[in-house]
Order: C-alpha cells, then sequence, then structure tokens
C-alpha cells in the first residue's frame, strides 16, 4: 500500500512543567486506509511514548478520540487521513480544559448529563410477573435517533453557546433528557422539562446548529434542542391552564 | 430582569417559532408578489389595488376576522424572530453580559412595533 509522509502539529501541555500549551510536530510515514487516530497511535508508540490521548475502542462506537483535526471537532477514528492535506493540526476537544496534551477534563460535563435524569422515571415500577414493557415501531422511533449519542462531546465543542456560557447544559444533554421525554416508558417527561425551562438549558441555545454538523453518529442534537424547546414551552403552557397536576 | 427574560422565554420563544414560518412563507410568499411579480407583470398591478386589497384585510372566515389577524401576523412576528435572533447572535459573538439589556431593549421594540400593528389593523 501506498505511503505518504504527513506532518502533525500535536498540541502538548504538561501542567507540571508548561505554563501554557504549546506545539509539537512529528513527520509521519501515514498509509492511505489510516484513520487520523493511526496516525496519534504510530507517534505514540513509535517516535514519542510521552504523548497522552485518549482511545479505546477504534470503531466510533466508545466515544473516546474526540480531538480537534484542523480546527474541527471529529471523532478521530472515524476521519479519514486521505481528507487532509500534508499537515494536520491535532488539538485537544475546544471548551473543555486540557488535562495533558490532547486530554481534556470531563467531569464537570458528567454532572449536566446527570441532572436530565437519563434514565427511565417512573412512578412505579412493575412487578416482573406483569411482563415487560412492549413498545411498538412507532414508539421505539420516536426517540432511537436521540439514544445512539456516544458522549463523544463533539457537539459541547463546536458550540458556540457552551464557549460563551460555561453552564449551558449543552446539545447532548439536552438530547439525552428529550431522548427520555420521548420514551413511552417513561413518566419523567414533567420534571424534565422543569429542568429545561431553568437558566442555562434549552433556551440558551442560538440555532447555530453546529452541534449536528459535527456529530458523527447523526444524532441531530440541535432538532432534539428544538422539540425540547416546544415540549417545554407546552409543558410550562398546561401549567398555566392546568396549575396543578397539568405539567 | 434575567429571570424575568428567563420567565417570559416560552412566550418569547413561541412568537419567535411563529415569526420563523411567517417570514420564511408567508412574507416571502408577499415580497414575491409585490416585489417581483407585479412590476414584472405576471401578476396584473392592480391585484394590490386598494379595494381590492381592503376586502383581503377586512375579509371573515366564519367569524374570525381572518384578514387583519393575516396582516397582524405578516407585520408583528416577524419583529419577534428579528429580535429573538439578533439576541442570539449577539450572544454568540460575547454579548452575554450585556444580554439583559440587550434583549429588554430588542422586546420593547417588537412590542412596540407589536401595539403598532394591532392598532393599525384595529383601525382598518
Amino acid at each position: 500500500m501506498r505511503e505518504v509522509t504527513k506532518t502533525f502539529v500535536l498540541t502538548r501541555f504538561d501542567p507540571d512543567q508548561d505554563e501554557a500549551p504549546r506545539t509539537q510536530e512529528y513527520k509521519v510515514p501515514v498509509r492511505e486506509d489510516w484513520k487520523v487516530l493511526d496516525a496519534i497511535n504510530f507517534i505514540k508508540d513509535e517516535i514519542d511514548p510521552s504523548v497522552s490521548h485518549r482511545w479505546s475502542c477504534r470503531m466510533a462506537v466508545c466515544g473516546s478520540c474526540g480531538m480537534m483535526v484542523n480546527g474541527e471537532p471529529k471523532l478521530t477514528c472515524k476521519t479519514a487521513l486521505s481528507d487532509y492535506g500534508d499537515r494536520v493540526e491535532i488539538e485537544p476537544l475546544a471548551n473543555f480544559p486540557i488535562v495533558r496534551d490532547l486530554v481534556v477534563e470531563l467531569e464537570g460535563f458528567m454532572d449536566k448529563f446527570k441532572s436530565v435524569k437519563p434514565w427511565i422515571v417512573r412512578a412505579k415500577q412493575k412487578a416482573a410477573e406483569e411482563g415487560t414493557y412492549r413498545q411498538s415501531t412507532e414508539e421505539l422511533s420516536a426517540f432511537k435517533q436521540f439514544s445512539m449519542c456516544i458522549n463523544c462531546m463533539l457537539c459541547y465543542s463546536a458550540c458556540p453557546v457552551v464557549a460563551n456560557e460555561p453552564e449551558f447544559i449543552g446539545p447532548a444533554a439536552i438530547a439525552l433528557g428529550h431522548r427520555y421525554n420521548m420514551d413511552s416508558r417513561d413518566e419523567g417527561a414533567s420534571e424534565r422539562n422543569q429542568r429545561f425551562r431553568e437558566e442555562g438549558t434549552v433556551f440558551s441555545c442560538s440555532y447555530a446548529n453546529e452541534c449536528s454538523e459535527v456529530c458523527p453518529k447523526d444524532v441531530d442534537p440541535a432538532a432534539a434542542v428544538n422539540q425540547a424547546k416546544f415540549n417545554a414551552v407546552i409543558d410550562w403552557a398546561k401549567g398555566l391552564v392546568m396549575p396543578k397536576g397539568g405539567s | 430582569m434575567k429571570t424575568f427574560l428567563l420567565k417570559v422565554e416560552p412566550v418569547i420563544w413561541l412568537l419567535f417559532g411563529q415569526g420563523i414560518l411567517i417570514g420564511t412563507i408567508l412574507l416571502t410568499a408577499w415580497l414575491l408578489v409585490i416585489g417581483i411579480l407585479i412590476p414584472l407583470g405576471v401578476v396584473p398591478s392592480d391585484a394590490l389595488a386598494y379595494e381590492r386589497a381592503l376586502r383581503l384585510a377586512t375579509a371573515n372566515l366564519l367569524f374570525l376576522p381572518i384578514g387583519k389577524l393575516l396582516l397582524l401576523a405578516i407585520m408583528a412576528l416577524p419583529l419577534w424572530k428579528g429580535a429573538h435572533h439578533i439576541r442570539s447572535l449577539l450572544v454568540d459573538f460575547g454579548g452575554g453580559e450585556r444580554d439583559p439589556a440587550v434583549a429588554s431593549l430588542l422586546y420593547l421594540i417588537a412590542t412596540a412595533g407589536s401595539v403598532a400593528a394591532v392598532m393599525a389593523v384595529i383601525r382598518l
């Protein structure tokens, strides 16, 4: 297979030594079928073992290897190197604090996910003998797309609101909450809609649509945000008409 | 002000959403007819002659003054769309801190425009 040499410019940052992130260049003989992640792994294995980056599954399922490739948030295991020129810049995901090199801090964002109760909420669980919760194809398709999120956080990296408003819960968390609101087995929509009407949630979205542009799993978080806005408004209106039990 | 804006956000969002609908469909069709089709002669120039336009504007469907509602929607809702979009755009460009003041001003303009539109259709 044909090999070409490309230059990779990696962000390097060691919190014990560096005051600010710097860059380092590596020349890598890349094969034409390589993904961006293959080149970073090559650098780590063959050139400079001190490079830190996250990755795991190599098949766009685990969501670990999100990085900025030439300024755009990409899942590096799914991004073909053949789409890029001789010089490829790899940075850690934008809008996140850097832990080291290409590794970012995700802790605070996991709390945002938890705040939308991403699980099936029911007042009372069915007893085992009552059988399973059956769903029709239509009921499944109402939320299936939004359940494909792999928490790769590319949408947070692309979102202009996340960049300006650190408290914004963000596209993936809203899509995840909306996924459960649309689930016929769930009874927690009013709790989530209440959360969605708080500061820094659905109405902070400024319709840039960048989240859906960069989503590697076609979740279309922007659609989820807009549907969640509509549901939150309907829920709010119901609360006005029926103050008790309406929302 | 921030809390108040958050409270009225569902109402503003509804007006904004309808403004998008009106702005992209009705207003575009309106501009197409008035700005292009009439000057080109595709639509006869007396299509929107005063008497005909007045009849359209004062038309009723069942008991609904549909003509007046349509005019009101075309005039008022795009103002909310514009105000909300400009607000979002300014926030995206880093004006988050001034957002409460900017939003209040923009929505005040939209409110004034809407009130003027209501007055205008009532007087028809």
